[in-house]
């Protein structure tokens, strides 16, 4: 989580946390940024939720999941699982839902393809189209990762913002050396005023 | 910035505890390696009674870096470990869940399956 990370700023305390919102901001704004400006051609080189569950119900994917995760990660909107019977039909998945985004873009002067990875092993690929994560996995592999109970129940990760409400609060107690505010040496400088 | 003998995390469950890189996968004579770098690692320490063990030679990707990570926006991304996950040779992840945040520079660098398992993107 956040304790893994350690922003040092020479300023001020108060000014680090709202440079730290400012941060958290930016990343939003930048994700936003990115997804729209990667939808500015929305309906040529993405695929959408619905073009995707026509594929995988075509190629006869078994056990087609879509779990809508915006509220719990901000680099996709949707994941979508599904399962093949064996590497070959994996493989096939994926190059349906690929020769599905060349059709779509058939003319077009740069072919944007979306990033697939794993897919010369076929027990786990990931066509990543943007908002849409498709991952065809074969059933040795979806038990394992177990990724559905991953997404479903995982809360959205809102850790941050008590970080951040928990600053607040002992804003007038701290001092601090310019040092970070996260982590353990955000824990160090709030049990500060108990020695002191 | 990893360079061979330097000692690192393991951000998984895939059983390693501290690994060694032992080589970085890319170039000949690359001293360092960064965040979303493949390298060749040792295992030095491991929990006991799991698949992976001392004194394995595996593959690992590294997430976090000490060595501050910039972007393009001015943002500087620097973690307090450097930590890597632990990947078989076709770059799946031995373990089935990953520890703590992960830059989102992994997916550009297609490793959508360590994004798609981890808690948290920065």
């Amino acid at each position: 989580m956040l304790a893994a990370q350690r922003i040092r700023s020479s300023s001020a305390f108060s000014s680090t946390i709202r440079f730290l919102q400012l941060w958290n901001r930016g990343v939003s704004v930048h994700s936003h940024a990115l997804s729209s400006s990667t939808s500015s051609s929305p309906d040529k080189s993405l695929l959408d939720l619905q073009e995707v569950e026509t594929i995988l119900n075509k190629v006869k994917a078994d056990d087609v999941k879509v779990i809508p995760v915006r509220k719990d990660c901000d680099w996709a909107d949707y994941m979508v699982f599904a399962t093949g019977r064996s590497t070959w039909h994996v493989k096939n998945i994926a190059q349906a839902l690929i020769y599905k985004v060349k059709q779509k873009q058939k003319g077009a002067k740069q072919l944007v393809l979306p990033s697939v990875e794993g897919q010369e092993e076929g027990k786990w690929i990931v066509i990543d189209s943007g908002k849409v994560v498709v991952h065809a996995l074969d059933e040795n592999a979806r038990s394992y990762y177990n990724l559905e109970s991953l997404w479903s129940t995982e809360t959205p990760p809102d850790d941050s913002a008590q970080v951040n409400s928990c600053c607040f609060s002992l804003l007038p107690f701290i001092k601090t050396k310019g040092k970070s505010i996260l982590g353990h040496d955000f824990f160090c400088a709030s049990f500060q005023p108990s020695s002191v | 910035m990893i360079q061979p003998q330097t000692l690192l995390n393991v951000a998984d469950n895939s059983g390693a505890r501290e690994l060694m890189c032992i080589r970085i996968i890319g170039a000949s004579n690359r001293r360092y390696a960064h965040i979303g770098d493949v390298i060749v690692a040792v295992i030095k320490k491991a929990v006991p009674n799991t698949p992976l063990e001392r004194s394995e030679v595996i593959r690992a990707v590294i997430v976090r870096t000490c060595k501050e990570l910039k972007r393009e926006n001015g943002m500087i991304i620097r973690y307090d470990d450097n930590a890597a996950v632990v990947i078989d040779q076709e770059g799946n992840p031995k373990g089935t869940r990953i520890f703590g945040a992960i830059a989102r520079e992994l997916r550009q660098l297609n490793f959508t399956k360590i994004i798609s398992l981890a808690p948290e993107v920065l």
